[in-house]
């Protein structure tokens, strides 16, 4: 969702060697999840029964909930080992962003019918493999940008102050605790909360799916829309929305708000003119006494420590100083990093090998004609995202503009807007298609409708804060020398907006690119609506255990986002910066 | 205290204590890849003993490499060549006797003022009972008790300093160094902090025995230090060691001071601005001299000044004092003045050039093409001026360009000369830049002669 590292990768060539042999490696690792699913077919079994009676729906959306929290947790650790691997190394910087760049703009929904099966065979408790199976497909909608996140926060933090913790002795796990995860905390959290409503986006199908003849259930908030969708279950789908907003709305106050508020602390900037964002919850928190007792029971408890060992301390200390003075030796450890990354890089070699090697045997059963539809296929959905990425900004870049320069409608909107955003918009599909379906409209143009759903926020988000940003003089300059109407627009809003538009345009089309696996094949009221493209392919692979279809689908749409990426996005993101960038 | 015994050294050689050697740098060379290929050589063969009790003062002019050299001191970098000694043993990672305080004041904002101080006792972890009390003895000693619990963000510059100091000194450092320490702060509270640091050094209750401080003032480093190692650029290298051999505290108004403070002031301008880099005459080829990266209206408000100034004349120095600009940034405008020959630099005097006055007196209109001709006759623009003629279509790619700079002016970082030349070269219409292409274009002359040149 970062477009940070479109403009900070920004290369002279569009396409490097370190590139391709990443792309390489990820062709092999969808190769090697589908040819492992292919392998392990784990027993038929009945899909558990969904209650859709509302006594139930609570029990239901706290399970997603928890299903949610702890695919963030892992997310978060993964981004503090990628991202710190990333930063450390030159090398591991040179391997590590391609990588991510990469992984967050390929369709990982293509991934999840190999993850289910392979991790239903691992376990023999069907719930834990299927369970384990969902979490990781909502980690897969929130680690990456973590990751940008953490490798950001690490490159940037000042340089007097890596070297403040040095003289002062920290180790490298001190200065890990101590300032790099406490100085990207601020970012961190924000691109959590993003985090956490992107990993809702698949709910739906990462609860429940069918697989061949095989129907795969999650007791959930979206295994429960997905049955009323099935039955026409109306009050069951309105009952379900509503769950799903106080979910949202309730995870923002509750969770979010307040630990936004905490987070401020760990702001590197000292401009204190800025109004810390207030929380009721945490200002409860804040005003409780609990926190200060531990802390004086602890202090309390040192203290006495200290006096027993009052004899020592003398000693203690002449002899630290001593040791202390001493310049510590460190042997052969570049050695030993060495010969580390060195074993590393062969066993990605070799993984990669196997993987490539599956991949093509999966690919060579492809028929020409198969290739052909492919084909059609992609060029369909391209056009599908391009109209949606278009349609989105015709009406989110003035909206947008008009939200932004005034600070009272951006303060009265962003809120809710912000909740309308976080909230999955596959789960209003089947409603739309209906609706779409009563007044003519087929879901050959339906599902662009079902991508604009899904893809305007980030268009409107970015133009609403990049003008809200604009220094007040240019606004100031601009009633001066009379700019009014369009002039004004042409001449400021416009291009300052243009940078963030770029920035929105990138994060949309991947949002449409995503959407189009649900948008083009819909199951409603127990019947399956279908139009050709990409991601209609890529489903109906799935559901009828097509592997060759679906490694072939999956491979297409990566080529072509990562493609259009680097040749397109990228360059326009680094024109956009230099030529429009307000702070420059 | 040994620092108060006058040792009448003479500079260079001496030193301002006898104690025995606690630091030294031998031979030491740096040198840091440039993003646009090359090298760019901060350092070169930079070698300094310093002894016990000492104070050492490490001035000059920026990129002349001092803070770096403070860093390879502390074990905060490793030099390309040459070695460090900490009491005879070479020094490998950071060293563990020093401490150091930055000119940013490098806070953990999130830490309080007490947990800040103490870092260097525990090293990121909970603070042990004997800590609490070294943390307590460094917050009273630069007087700071009662704010421990604060944040770093509720502090002012010179309070957040302070803390700087209190986190050195809760260590007992043996060795303390400086990094402009009072570079960001006001000049009231700077003397304030000033007079402090010369007293926590006395205190024999802080354990502090040496002092390294980097600094641009010259009445700093004379109010501090034992020895003033001056610095010279182009590569980084130590020009002269001045001793200071005055009894602390130190009073800057008495004669001796002023004295000292003169002197410093004439070795740093010779180091400045030095007499071999006058341009020779036009015509004579010689070698390619910098230009300072300073802008048009800079120099132009200094030509202005002098015009005000009694006998158009004044000493470097006191103009960057009434100007209230950096001393250092006032030198490398008073260069840029002299190559074009605005004003000539008689010792540490400026004095405009009959050309200076003619530019003065002419009005704005008239200025441009007055700046033009010279600028065109410098050595550096009449070069770059020359590829371009030479190119096809009169224009050249970024890189390119760059290129030539890097192989002209090996010490120099060809991107911010690059900036220079692309901004005087716009401001006098003899060249032209497109970002969007990243190409320098020669913008063809109305004049004859340079036409010809331009369809070559």
């Amino acid at each position: 969702m970062d477009s940070s590292d479109l403009l900070g990768g920004a290369r002279r060539r569009p396409v490097s060697a370190a590139d391709l042999v990443v792309l390489c490696l990820i062709c092999a690792a969808i190769g090697a999840v589908v040819a492992f699913a292919r392998e392990f077919e784990a027993p038929y079994t009945q899909a558990i029964q969904i209650d859709l009676s509302p006594a139930a729906l609570p029990r239901y959306t706290l399970y997603s909930l928890s299903r949610g929290v702890i695919a963030l947790a892992i997310s978060f650790l993964f981004a503090l080992v990628y991202g710190w691997a990333a930063a450390s190394s030159a090398t591991g910087e040179r391997f590590l962003l391609p990588v991510l760049d990469i992984l967050q703009s390929i369709p990982v929904l293509g991934f999840l019918p190999g993850l289910v099966l392979g991790l239903v065979a691992l376990f023999p408790s069907r719930n834990a493999g299927l369970e384990l199976a969902a979490i990781l497909m909502i980690f897969t909608a929130q680690a990456w940008n973590l990751a940008f996140s953490f490798y950001n926060s690490l490159k940037s933090v000042p340089e007097p102050l890596r070297e403040a913790t040095r003289i002062a002795g920290w180790g490298s796990w001190q200065i890990f605790r101590g300032l790099e995860v406490p100085s990207a905390m601020p970012g961190l959290v924000w691109n959590g909360m993003l985090s956490m409503a992107g990993g809702w986006f698949f709910l739906m199908v990462n609860e429940a799916f069918q697989l061949g003849d095989r129907d795969f259930r999650l007791p959930g908030i979206g295994s429960y829309m997905s049955v009323a969708v099935e039955h026409g279950d109306r009050r069951a789908m309105i009952l379900a929305l509503v769950a799903m907003t106080a979910m949202i709305v309730s995870v923002d106050r509750l969770f979010w708000r307040p630990v936004v508020v905490w987070a401020q602390r760990f702001r590197l900037d000292d401009s204190a003119g800025e109004a810390p964002a207030t929380s009721w919850l945490l200002e409860f928190f804040r005003r409780s006494r609990l926190r200060v007792r531990t802390h004086a029971v602890r202090h309390s408890a040192v203290r006495t420590a200290k006096r027993a060992t009052q004899p020592l301390r003398r000693s203690l200390r002449s002899a630290n100083r001593i040791l202390r003075r001493v310049p510590r030796p460190r042997p052969g450890r570049a050695l030993l990093i060495k010969i580390g990354s060195g074993i590393g890089v062969l066993l990605l070699l070799a993984g990669g090998a196997w993987g490539i090697w599956h991949l093509a045997t999966l690919l060579a059963q492809l028929s020409l004609p198969a290739w052909g539809r492919l084909a059609e296929a992609a060029g369909l959905t391209f056009v599908r995202v391009i109209l949606a990425v278009a349609l989105s900004t015709a009406w989110a870049l003035p909206a947008g503009v008009l939200i932004g320069k005034s600070p009272r409608a951006s303060q009265f909107f962003q809120p809710f807007i912000q909740i309308v955003a976080s909230f999955p918009a596959p789960m209003i599909f089947p409603i739309v298609v209906i609706g779409l379906a009563f007044l003519g409209v087929g879901l050959s143009v339906g599902s662009i409708v079902l991508m604009i759903l899904s893809s305007q926020w980030y268009v409107l988000f970015n133009v609403i804060s990049a003008v809200a940003a604009l220094p007040p003089q240019l606004a100031e300059a601009a009633d001066v020398f009379k700019l009014t109407g369009w002039r004004r627009w042409k001449s400021l809003y416009l291009p300052a907006a243009f940078p963030a538009l770029v920035t929105g345009w990138i994060t949309a089309a991947g949002g449409a690119w995503n959407a189009s696996i649900v948008s083009e094949y819909i199951e409603v009221g127990g019947g399956v609506r279908t139009t050709l493209g990409l991601g209609s392919l890529i489903s109906e692979a799935t559901a009828k255990a097509n592997f060759p279809l679906l490694a072939g689908g999956i491979t297409v749409m990566s080529i072509i986002v990562v493609g259009w990426n680097r040749l397109v996005w990228r360059r326009l993101a680094t024109q956009a910066q230099t030529r429009f960038g307000v702070t420059q | 205290m040994t620092g108060t015994a006058p040792t009448a050294a003479t500079p260079g050689t001496g030193t301002g204590s006898t104690g025995p050697v606690l630091l030294e740098a031998r031979n030491v060379t740096q040198r840091f890849r440039l993003p646009n290929a090359g090298e760019f050589e901060a350092l070169r063969d930079v070698s300094l003993a310093v002894r016990e009790r000492e104070v050492v003062a490490l001035v000059g002019p920026s990129g002349c490499g001092k803070s770096t050299f403070l860093r390879i001191l502390a074990g905060l970098a490793a030099p390309v060549s040459g070695s460090v000694l900490y009491r005879g043993h070479p020094v490998e990672g950071v060293l563990t006797s020093a401490a150091m305080v930055f000119q940013s004041f490098a806070l953990l904002p999130w830490l309080t003022v007490e947990d800040n101080v103490a870092m260097g006792l525990t090293a990121g972890r909970d603070l042990k009972a004997s800590d609490r009390t070294a943390v307590t003895r460094a917050i009273d000693l630069v007087g700071l008790s009662g704010f421990e619990q604060a944040y770093p963000r509720e502090l002012s510059g010179g309070m957040k300093q302070r803390v700087g100091f209190a986190r050195a000194l809760a260590v007992e450092p043996e060795i303390l160094f400086m990094d402009e320490p009072f570079g960001a702060l006001d000049a009231l509270t700077a003397e304030n902090l000033r007079a402090q640091v010369t007293e926590l050094w006395q205190d024999p209750q802080t354990g502090v025995s040496t002092l390294i401080v980097v600094t641009h003032s010259v009445d700093e480093a004379v109010f501090l230090a034992g020895r003033v190692v001056v610095f010279g650029t182009n590569p980084g290298h130590i020009r002269e060691i001045l001793d200071v051999p005055l009894p602390y505290p130190r009073d800057p108004r008495a004669p001796a001071f002023q004295a000292m403070v003169d002197r410093l002031h004439a070795i740093l301008t010779a180091t400045l601005l030095p007499e071999a880099e006058r341009p020779a005459a036009p015509g004579v080829p010689t070698r390619l001299v910098g230009f300072p990266r300073v802008h048009v209206p800079e120099v132009l408000g200094l030509l202005d000044h002098l015009a005000g100034r009694e006998q158009e004349s004044g000493s470097v120095f006191d103009i960057a004092e009434q100007l209230a600009v950096d001393y250092d940034r006032m030198t490398s405008v008073v260069r840029a003045a002299e190559q074009l020959g605005w004003v000539v630099t008689p010792g540490e005097q400026v004095r405009l050039t009959p050309a200076g006055r003619t530019l003065v007196a002419a009005d704005t209109a008239d200025r441009k093409p007055i700046v033009r001709s010279r600028v065109a006759e410098h050595p550096l623009f009449a070069r770059v001026v020359m590829m371009l003629s030479e190119a096809e279509g009169g224009a050249l790619d970024d890189d390119e360009v760059l290129a030539d700079l890097t192989i002209m002016l090996p010490f120099s970082k060809a991107s911010m000369v690059y900036r220079t030349v692309i901004e005087w070269g716009r401001y006098v219409g003899l060249l032209d830049h497109s970002t969007r292409d990243k190409r320098l274009v020669l913008v063809q002359p109305e004049a004859p002669e340079t036409a010809e040149a331009g369809g070559a």
